[in-house]
């Protein structure tokens, strides 16, 4: 029962950094109706910026936030001016291989300048585990999991109240209403990439001390990202945290109950069996999965 | 009002220069009869495998723009049947000693069938729920060969025994395989056209570019997509069994990665897709420009050729969606306005 107990909860901490991971690929999603396939290599980008600030300042990774965040947000800036910007008006597949070019071309610009090397800095708190009642846990993942529940009532918040997210939620509800009411969609889609953006940036400081970065790192991440934000409805952000802990808990218990090597064919069957029962995922809003998207 | 009679537009034989629908040009005939010079021709080995690839993989990119390009059902996942193709058929020989002669139809079949059930579950997903299901059917598959070692090999892989055999589908020389090889290429090429000039591939167009519209004139839309992913994956898993036994070797990572269907979805973007010509411009093109960098570049620039890859990707699918293809339509029209 204990055993049960300690795979449940550390499936749920790790779940909870996979959904942060997810979190800029459902904002994206649900307001530019695109999915984004170089969301992993983003993700690989802001790690090698975590590497980097870490190993050449000697600081906790968590410092490298500070920086990490906005370049990526100026980045997602950049990349939306130059590619999904001028491909919006355009047939759904534009986007679905010019966001491949820029994965195939970030993972190989990456593979020229750091090789197919492994990098990753040392643990923090020197690898300590932190006891809460019986069970125990790395200081990295708690941590992950506070900044996730963080990030996701706060996006919630800013969604819910301020000017900017009721101008996202319109843009969402309608666009062309939205913009007849002055709202300038453009640049909600602008805000919302780069934020999605910098969103992977903060997913990559919390995962530099509990993964290694490589170029091709993106790939297993974003499929994990994809049966995600599925899962949970794409363009939910609650969706994506109930989304990634529900995918933590199945892969660390089917892991030890079946074979690690299963874990992952798990969650793709179980992403499967939500695309033939609930398209829209357990929280997205019902008949989204059958429109055509950007058509 | 008076139609246009078609000599006013068209030349004036039945012969056009640059392919279209439905009719056989002078173009493709002439890439027909410089591949056919490329294997009489005694070309060093390096070359001969360079050529061989070329053909493997115009058959493929043709295979996945018959779902991808006629249907409008774009697959990151035909990894899936292609590797289906590959397992059926080499499990069969080397397990069972089924020829591959045989066991290619096994695998093809197969993977049609599965194919036809996945068109039929994710019946109702459009855009990006369809592409990542069809990503995620293939890691399923992925995942299957990897852990069901007694059958697969699982990470080890299987290899094919190298005793040259004709009934066993391997030869001694490389231009047997290149005429096998052509062969393949060739055959999807006269079935994608014929699709292309027939009633059926109406079908598919109308339910790729208005779903209600052809519902409304009585297309059974399910019937249409499903059929087009089953003829699609039967042809990939062929290509497979044929790679499997040009290579004879085979593991998860080089027959069922999410790299490989990518692969093959962009070769006909590049190309041109929805077009016969596309795919084929897309792979005679980038397969030997890749392998020519490859060995050029070699390991001193890892991964520069496949940068290059991925930008010339983003400008063509920005400003030229239409791919390779797209030129030479634009080429054709131009011809068509000149002739008086």
């Amino acid at each position: 029962m204990s055993t049960l107990g300690q795979l449940v909860y550390s499936g749920l901490l790790t779940g909870s950094v996979y959904a942060l991971m997810s979190m800029g690929l459902t904002l994206i999603f649900g307001v530019l109706r695109i999915v984004n396939f170089a969301h992993g290599e983003f993700l690989m980008l802001a790690m090698y910026g975590a590497w980097a600030i870490t190993a050449m300042l000697g600081l906790n990774p968590l410092y490298a936030i500070v920086v990490v965040v906005p370049a990526m947000f100026l980045f997602g800036v950049l990349v939306h001016r130059l590619i999904i910007r001028p491909g919006l008006d355009k047939p759904h597949i534009v986007l679905v291989f010019g966001t491949m070019g820029l994965s195939i071309l970030m993972q190989n610009v990456a593979l020229m300048m750091f090789s197919a090397d492994l990098y990753d800095v040392p643990p923090l708190f020197g690898g300590r585990s932190i006891v809460i009642g019986p069970f125990y846990a790395k200081a990295e993942l708690l941590i992950g999991f506070a900044i996730a529940l963080a990030s996701t009532f706060g996006l919630r918040f800013v969604l819910k109240t301020t000017y900017l997210g009721k101008a996202i939620r319109a843009t969402v509800q309608d666009g062309e209403a939205a913009q007849l009411m002055g709202i300038p969609v453009p640049r909600i889609f602008l805000i919302t990439f780069a934020t999605g953006s910098a969103l992977v940036g903060l997913a990559a400081c919390v995962m530099m001390p509990l993964f290694s970065v490589f170029p091709t790192v993106g790939l297993n991440f974003v499929l994990i990202a994809f049966v995600i934000v599925v899962l949970g409805g794409m363009g939910s952000i609650e969706g994506a945290l109930l989304g990634g802990i529900c995918i933590g808990i199945v892969q660390s218990t089917s892991s030890y109950y079946v074979a690690p090597a299963y874990g992952q064919m798990f969650f793709f069957i179980l992403f499967l069996l939500v695309m033939i029962f609930r398209p829209a995922g357990l929280l997205g809003r019902k008949g989204e999965a059958t429109i055509g998207m950007n058509d | 009002m008076r139609s246009p009679s078609p000599a006013r537009y068209g030349p004036p034989s039945r012969w056009r220069v640059l392919p279209e629908r439905g009719t056989v040009s002078i173009f493709e005939l002439g890439l027909f009869a410089v591949a056919l010079t490329m294997i009489a021709v005694d070309l060093p080995q390096t070359l001969q495998d360079v050529i061989i690839q070329t053909f493997l993989w115009a058959g493929l990119a043709l295979a996945w723009n018959i779902a991808g390009g006629y249907a409008g059902m774009i697959s990151f996942g035909h990894a899936a049947f292609f590797g289906l193709g590959a397992y059926t058929s080499t499990i069969l020989s080397v397990h069972y000693g089924i020829t591959p002669w045989v066991g290619m139809w096994a695998g093809a079949l197969l993977a049609a069938g599965f194919g036809g059930a996945l068109a039929m579950i994710c019946a109702r997903l459009r855009g990006p729920f369809f592409i990542l299901s069809t990503l995620a059917a293939a890691e399923v598959i992925r995942m299957g060969a990897l852990n069901w070692a007694s059958l697969t090999g699982g990470a080890e892989g299987l290899s094919i025994l190298p005793v040259v055999d004709a009934t066993n589908m391997v030869f001694a020389s490389k231009t047997a395989y290149a005429v096998l090889l052509l062969i393949y290429f060739v055959a999807v090429y006269v079935l994608t056209k014929l699709l292309e000039g027939s009633r059926y591939g109406l079908y598919l167009f109308a339910a790729r570019d208005d779903e209600d519209a052809a519902g409304a004139a009585g297309i059974n839309l399910l019937l249409a997509r499903t059929s087009a992913l089953c003829l699609s994956a039967f042809l990939t898993a062929i290509g497979g069994s044929l790679f499997a036994q040009y290579f004879q070797f085979l593991d998860p990572t080089h027959v069922l990665s999410p790299e490989l269907s990518f692969q093959f979805a962009l070769l006909p973007a590049l190309g041109g897709i929805g077009t016969a010509i596309g795919p084929v411009l897309g792979a005679i093109i980038l397969v030997p420009l890749s392998e020519l960098l490859r060995g050029y570049l070699g390991s001193a620039a890892a991964g520069l050729h496949m940068a290059i890859y991925g930008g010339v990707l983003i400008v063509v699918m920005l400003y030229f969606p239409a791919g390779l293809a797209g030129a030479l339509a634009r080429l054709a029209v131009c011809r068509r306005k000149g002739t008086p």
